[in-house]
Formats: structure tokens, C-alpha cells, sequence
């Protein structure tokens, strides 16, 4: 698979020694579909904030079509559309105004799917953006994001602050442009079931690393959750096979084991001595939780 | 054919749809012949990915259960697997099936009643499906 949007070791900080990200390196092949997760302030908007070349990493490398985003901004942006988490449009513009001055930018503009996205948000084209609610914003950020048909959409946080409803709606019309233009898509959100809904692979940053970087389905098949009474921390969790995290918690601790859950709950029982150990596969948001949680 | 699915459900959501369609088989809902929604289509409606949905057809089809003509679409296969013997998901079903019976103060014949029920109503899907396909 063409490589797309490939970061290698990328280190970036805001305040002296302490980096948002420590080291962060991943690829994205060409219609592949990334959703990038972490905690506030794991560093998933200054990661894509990189890969638009809005700031440089104080080290490592990042290429988007092999390409530079600091030293080629135009060959890179002009197959690149992004929705940044708090876009701001200009208010008193109308969405018409909006729309044409983008297509003035982008030569690959298409006018066509333009109107129908137009249409099928229900957006009147005379309307100033400052009368918008929220949710039509964000429609009118993503139809400046597609109409040039990019190869790459990057998403910061497309559903923050949308009310279900609108998320939905927000969902319907990007899994239609999957459908039809097999774009790749790196999003970023915390609404865990939209992130199922999608689907793809999932990137999950954490303390400025990537924690975990697998295949969705995968993921929450060979991974699983083991609840256990504290009485059976007495050994070193990490020695044992599979293991990924585990945290304390009010009724005992919970670790996160690669495997089986029968498997993973025999390795406990066995290794730990420990009777009632209960081991499930867990929906992502869950999964989520006990990979990051419990830390901060 | 309704499906529907759960992002926060214990399963992925390929493996939901491909138990939903096997379910519809077995029941009788669907029935040898039947055309399934392209995956495309199925994708929008769920509102979910359409590679997801490729994923559970290609797994079906590899299981025997439907199969696609190229330029026609994927249908019901005619023949539907047999489970091999020592079937093991149907012995973790039993089990799952006993220990909830039991768990609401039931057993055996609560189960047994379950199983009873579950099978009228998939024979009266069976039959209805039958009344309307004399009607049409």
C-alpha cells in the first residue's frame, strides 16, 4: 500500500523538558481510515497540527505524499482537506462567499459536489455564518474540506460539541464519501462508538507515545479486560504474557492482556493464585478506560 | 431484513452483522436465493463503515452462508452449512442458555421453555414469509 502521511519520531513541546509528544511514529497507507485517541492533552491535535505544517517538530520527520509540509505547503495542502477542532469561519460571510473563495485556491475545486453537499445538509448558500448553529457550521468547515476531492481528510475532533443528532448526520454524510471516493481519513475524536461506527485502525497516544496502534476489529478481539480482587497483586503483573496496562481500582485491580479471555484468566489464575479473576472483551470506550484511565 | 447494530456492544460490529444474517438463516427469514443489500448500501444504512460490512460478507461467504455473482449481487447460498459435529459455539450457547435459567431461579425446564418459544417464533416467521410469497 502507498505510503500517505508517515510520521517517524516525532518530538514536539510547548514548554522546556516537557514534550507533548516523546517520540511519535506511525503510517497511514493510501484510503486507509486512522483514529487517533488519547486524553486531553495527549497531543493529537499537535500531531495533526504537524502533519498540516502549521508547526514544526523539534525533531524526527514528517512526509505527507512524500512530501514536506513546511517546505512544499501548496503541492501538500492542495490534496490535503482538513476540519480543524475549533475552525473558525468568517462570520460575516455568506456560506456562498465561503465556498467560492475556496474554489479560487483550489484548482481541483469541484462545483458539482459542492451543491449537492449544499443541498443535502440543507444549507441555504445566502445564509451569513454567523446565523449557523453549531452543527451547520461544521457542515459548511467540511465542505470546504472535501470539494477539492483530497486523497487525505484530516478530522480534529469533527463531532466536538455536536448534539447526537447532528454527530449522526455529521457520520451519514462521511461514510457516503467513503463510500464513493475511498478517501483516506485520519480523525481524531472521544466519542468511542463513532470511532466503532467508522472503523479502520486505531492509534491511541499516550503520554506522548503511541500506546497502542492495531487494527479496530482486531483489537477488540484479542484483547481483553481482567477484573481481580487485590489480594492478587501481590506478583508482578507485567511479567505475565499479553500484558498491556493495568491500573488499581476500588474493588481490586484491572489489567488490559493480549489473548483469550478464558486464556488470559487460566495465566492469572495460575501465575497469581488468585480464584476470581474475571476476564471479558470489552467495547473500545471501555478499553479506552483502562488503557489510559486512572493516571492523571 | 432489519439489522441493527451496537457500537458499545460486546461484539465488533462485523461480528454483529454476521450473527444477525446466520440468525435470519437459521430462522428463516432469509432463505436460500434471498439478495442481500450491496455492502455499499448496507454501510449507509447502518451508518458504518463500508469496509466493515465488506468484512463480514467476505466471512460469511468463506463460511458457506451466501455467495456473490459477479454484477448481480451476494445472495443466500442455496446449500447452508452443517456445523461440524462437536460443534463448540453451539455447546457455549447451551451453557450460556442453562446458567442464565439457572441464575433466575430456574433450570432446566425454564431453558428447555426458552428454546421452545425462540422456535414458534421462528416458525411463524417461517410461515409468514411463506403467506406472502403465495400472495405475490
Amino acid at each position: 500500500m502507498n505510503t500517505i502521511l508517515q510520521f517517524e519520531n516525532i518530538v514536539r513541546g510547548y514548554k522546556k523538558e516537557e514534550n507533548v509528544l516523546n517520540g511519535v511514529s506511525f503510517r497511514m497507507g493510501q484510503g486507509e481510515i486512522v483514529g487517533l485517541l488519547g486524553r486531553n492533552g495527549a497531543g493529537k491535535t499537535t500531531l495533526i497540527r504537524i502533519a498540516m505544517g502549521l508547526l514544526y517538530p523539534q525533531s524526527g520527520r514528517v512526509s505527507v505524499f512524500g512530501l514536506s509540509p513546511t517546505q512544499d505547503p501548496v503541492a501538500v495542502k492542495g490534496r490535503i482537506g482538513y476540519v480543524a477542532e475549533d475552525q473558525v469561519l468568517p462570520p460575516a460571510a455568506t456560506i456562498r462567499e465561503l465556498t467560492a473563495f475556496h474554489a479560487s485556491l483550489f484548482p481541483k475545486w469541484d462545483p458539482a459536489l459542492e451543491r449537492e453537499l449544499v443541498d443535502r445538509f440543507g444549507l441555504r448558500a445566502d445564509d451569513k455564518i454567523k446565523s449557523l448553529s453549531k452543527g451547520q457550521a461544521r457542515q459548511v468547515a467540511l465542505i470546504c474540506a472535501l470539494c477539492h476531492r483530497p486523497e487525505l481528510l484530516i478530522l480534529d475532533e469533527p463531532a466536538g460539541g455536536l448534539d447526537p443528532a447532528a454527530r449522526r448526520e455529521f457520520l451519514e454524510a462521511s461514510i457516503q464519501l467513503l463510500n464513493r471516493e475511498g478517501t483516506a481519513i485520519l480523525f481524531s475524536s472521544h466519542h468511542m462508538g463513532d470511532v466503532e461506527r467508522i472503523g479502520g485502525r486505531v492509534v491511541l497516544l499516550d503520554q506522548g507515545r503511541v500506546l497502542l496502534d492495531e487494527d479496530l476489529d482486531h483489537l477488540r478481539e484479542n484483547v481483553c479486560v481482567a477484573l481481580a480482587p487485590s489480594a492478587a497483586a501481590n506478583t508482578r503483573l507485567e511479567t505475565l504474557p499479553g500484558y498491556l496496562r493495568s491500573r488499581n481500582a476500588q474493588d481490586g485491580w484491572h489489567g488490559v492482556f493480549r489473548g483469550e479471555p478464558d486464556d488470559v484468566s487460566l495465566r492469572i489464575r495460575q501465575s497469581l493464585g488468585a480464584n476470581n479473576v474475571q476476564c471479558a472483551r470489552v467495547p473500545l470506550e471501555e478499553l479506552f478506560v483502562e488503557m489510559v484511565g486512572g493516571r492523571q | 431484513m432489519q439489522l441493527f447494530v451496537n457500537p458499545a456492544g460486546e461484539l465488533s460490529i462485523y461480528r454483529q452483522i454476521m450473527r444477525q444474517i446466520t440468525e435470519a438463516i437459521a430462522g428463516g427469514r432469509l432463505q436460500p436465493g434471498d439478495k442481500l443489500p450491496s455492502h455499499r448500501d448496507l454501510a449507509e444504512q447502518l451508518v458504518i463503515a463500508p469496509l466493515t460490512v465488506k468484512k463480514a460478507y467476505d466471512e460469511l461467504e468463506a463460511g458457506g452462508y451466501i455467495e456473490t455473482q459477479r454484477g448481480r449481487g451476494t445472495f443466500v447460498s442455496g446449500t447452508v452449512p452443517q456445523p461440524a459435529p462437536g460443534n463448540t459455539g453451539l455447546r457455549d450457547a447451551a451453557r450460556n442458555l442453562l446458567s442464565l435459567a439457572l441464575l433466575s431461579g430456574g433450570g432446566m425446564p425454564e431453558a428447555i421453555h426458552a428454546l421452545n418459544e425462540v422456535q414458534k417464533e421462528m416458525l411463524e416467521a417461517r410461515g409468514e414469509r411463506g403467506q406472502q410469497e403465495k400472495k405475490s
